[in-house]
């Protein structure tokens, strides 16, 4: 692409529908991307899109709204001491390499295969990686929560690589460890990549954090706020640039998900740390439903398979809901345990 | 303990770190230790603030730990008449339980006795007071906000400051932001201040969202020219960020949703308990006689 192009591009007109639907989509996923770390961008690329957005328009918009998301997500938890700022800016300015690393193969792959085959392919790694990644983390979780642990022992793994010496070595206060950067760098990049791919790169930052570099799964969460930020940054400057950004979708979407991404932070502080992964799993596992269902459309396109048009047209529409219905449970558990801890810790006041 | 007339002391609570702990000590050593706490010296560490500073409480601790001393620890109300309907007392008072629970950590981790008190009154007179109620008391570490010589004007024992440098301990002390809610910085931030924030930002929040949408069509043209034109987006984003995000976070300081208190307190590093050496006892090589009958 050279220089702005913005004459091409349709930006829709605003209605009621409009506006009440991006608030609401953007408080629940700021609930959930206050408290996990991301989340919430995956319904909203689609959701815009379904709304009449362009789809180039709806990814620029999106990324435009996630960067001040996280911004006001990190320091909300850095005020409560869970943030490695040194940690977040490193995995982002490397997560950016893998940002384009990710666009790359996509050309690559929809300079070969077209759109369909491109689609197939977001959605297969969707699927492969949430449902890895997912039931791994949620398996953690529920051990977690039967041994009654609050704070995780760090993965065997995490310990070995923070013992191997590799120049540079960084050490990190608020997470407490001490790894070679070599070590980081895999993970950013790989959230990169997953990010321009999904959207979502917290799904395989999050649990990198957690598992390969051996944080806290609060501080894990509080620090993908910061790794999302650089990204996201970084990727409405070049969205800007090609004029693509529909400021009113971002502002809308804004006004809702700040009330969730504060709510949401507010959150971490009550919870146990296993509830994190398990918010966490319970999206990803749930969002690799949908996007199950969204495969037989494109192999359909491709002619791999033969799918009646309103059977299509049946399993597009329950893939979209079922993603919406993951945002929905993910955001009722995160604020039913929030409130219910609040109320717990406001009865022990009382009788103390 | 004799107070000045019309001033009451605050509170009185003594909490022994050391002994509710552990399963590692067996019983023998456990007693070893009590005995040889009973008659144990004192450090007397003087605050008047609501939170004793963390550098301080760490001074004091390893001093304890390293000469087997044990730590009186005092919180003074300076201001115990103040009018405001008692309120800053109240604070004072809760801010000196997070402190206390803070201080207990960190002895309990190197196994040093806190003893803790709340007095009110005058510095001078409350650390003359204790030199002469308690006996043993070796000398007086103050924390910040306590001049040296007032103090050490009435003190029968030598009185230290803990002064930190710009680069040493002093980002520790720091921990406490002032801007920090709740009662953890001893802030006097109350909810009425939190609705005046959400109005003073809602007002200009509004304002920032009004002048997008009133001039939707221009605001459409010139933002998604592109160029350098991208740095207008990014900019409103960031001030929507500032209004809206202080806005959000007053809302629901408002409405009385916060963050658990119960964290701030529990922010204390993981140290891991330093275990204290018993010394077996030396085995008794004087030649002795014996007689083989």
């Amino acid at each position: 692409m050279h220089g702005p192009i913005s004459e091409v591009i349709q930006f829709i007109d605003l209605n009621a529908y409009t506006i009440t639907f991006l608030f609401i989509v953007g408080f629940i996923g700021g609930l959930v991307s206050g408290f996990i770390g991301s989340g919430g961008a995956f319904v909203l690329t689609p959701g815009m899109m379904s709304l009449g957005v362009p789809g180039t328009v709806a990814v620029a918009s999106n990324m435009c709204h996630k960067f001040p998301k996280a911004l006001v997500g990190s320091i909300k938890r850095y005020k409560y001491g869970q943030v490695d700022i040194k940690l977040g800016l490193i995995m982002g300015v490397f997560a950016e390499i893998g940002v384009q690393v990710g666009i790359m193969l996509q050309k690559h792959i929809l300079d070969k295969w077209g759109q369909a085959g491109s689609n197939l392919y977001v959605s297969i790694v969707f699927v492969m990686v949430l449902v890895i990644v997912g039931s791994f983390v949620m398996r953690d979780a529920v051990k977690m929560k039967q041994a009654g642990n609050e704070s995780a022992p760090g993965t065997s793994l995490a310990k070995r690589l923070q013992q191997i010496e590799l120049w540079p070595m960084v050490t990190l206060k608020t997470a407490n460890l001490r790894i070679s950067i070599w070590f980081l760098l895999p993970v950013a990049i790989a959230t990169g990549m997953l990010a321009a791919t999904i959207a979502v790169g917290g799904f395989i930052g999050v649990p990198g954090l957690m598992y390969i570099i051996g944080a806290t799964s609060i501080v894990a969460s509080a620090t993908e706020l910061v790794i999302a930020f650089v990204m996201g940054l970084g990727g409405t400057l070049i969205w800007a640039y090609y004029g693509m950004v529909d400021i009113r979708l971002v502002m809308i979407i804004l006004a809702g998900s700040l009330f969730g991404v504060q709510l949401g932070a507010i959150g971490t502080t009550y919870v146990k740390d296993y509830m994190i992964k398990y918010v966490m799993a319970t999206i990803m596992l749930i969002v690799a439903v949908s996007r199950f269902f969204a495969i037989p459309k494109y192999l359909n396109q491709l002619h791999l398979i033969s799918l009646a048009d309103n059977l299509e047209n049946i399993m597009t529409k329950l893939s979209f809901a079922i993603m919406c219905f993951a945002l929905l449970v993910g955001a009722s558990i995160i604020l039913a345990s929030l409130f219910k801890a609040r109320s717990q810790e406001k009865a022990a006041a009382v009788t103390s | 303990m004799q107070t000045p007339k019309g001033i009451v002391p605050a509170m009185h609570n003594e909490t022994a770190a050391f002994p509710q702990d552990p399963q590692d000590h067996n019983q023998i050593d456990r007693q070893l230790l009590l005995e040889r706490q009973k008659d144990r010296p004192f450090i007397l560490v003087v605050t008047r603030n609501g939170h004793l500073s963390e550098h301080v409480m760490e001074y004091a601790v390893n001093v304890a730990h390293r000469l087997q001393y044990g730590i009186l620890a005092v919180h003074v109300d300076t201001l115990p008449l103040f009018h405001d309907r008692g309120k800053r007392s109240k604070l004072f008072a809760a801010a000196m339980r997070e402190s206390e629970a803070l201080f207990n950590r960190k002895a309990h981790n190197k196994e040093v006795v806190v003893e803790h008190l709340g007095e009110t009154g005058k510095i001078g007179g409350v650390v003359s007071r204790l030199c002469h109620a308690k006996k043993r008391i070796e000398f007086v570490v103050v924390d910040k906000g306590i001049r040296v010589q007032e103090v050490a004007r009435q003190s029968p024992v030598p009185v230290f400051p803990v002064i930190t440098t710009q680069s040493g301990q002093c980002s520790k002390t720091i921990v406490h932001n002032p801007k920090e809610k709740g009662v953890f910085a001893m802030s006097t931030t109350s909810r009425k201040r939190h609705v005046k924030n959400c109005f003073l930002f809602g007002a200009l929040t509004s304002g920032l969202y009004a002048a997008v949408f009133v001039n939707q069509d221009a605001v459409m043209t010139y933002f998604t020219k592109g160029g350098a034109f991208a740095l207008l987006p990014v900019a409103t984003v960031f001030a929507v960020s500032y209004f809206h995000g202080n806005f959000t976070s007053a809302f629901w300081s408002a409405l009385g949703i916060e963050a658990s208190k119960k964290t701030a307190a529990q922010r204390v590093e993981a140290d891991q308990p330093v275990k204290e050496g018993v010394v077996a006892p030396r085995p008794d090589a004087r030649p002795r006689l014996q007689v083989n009958v």
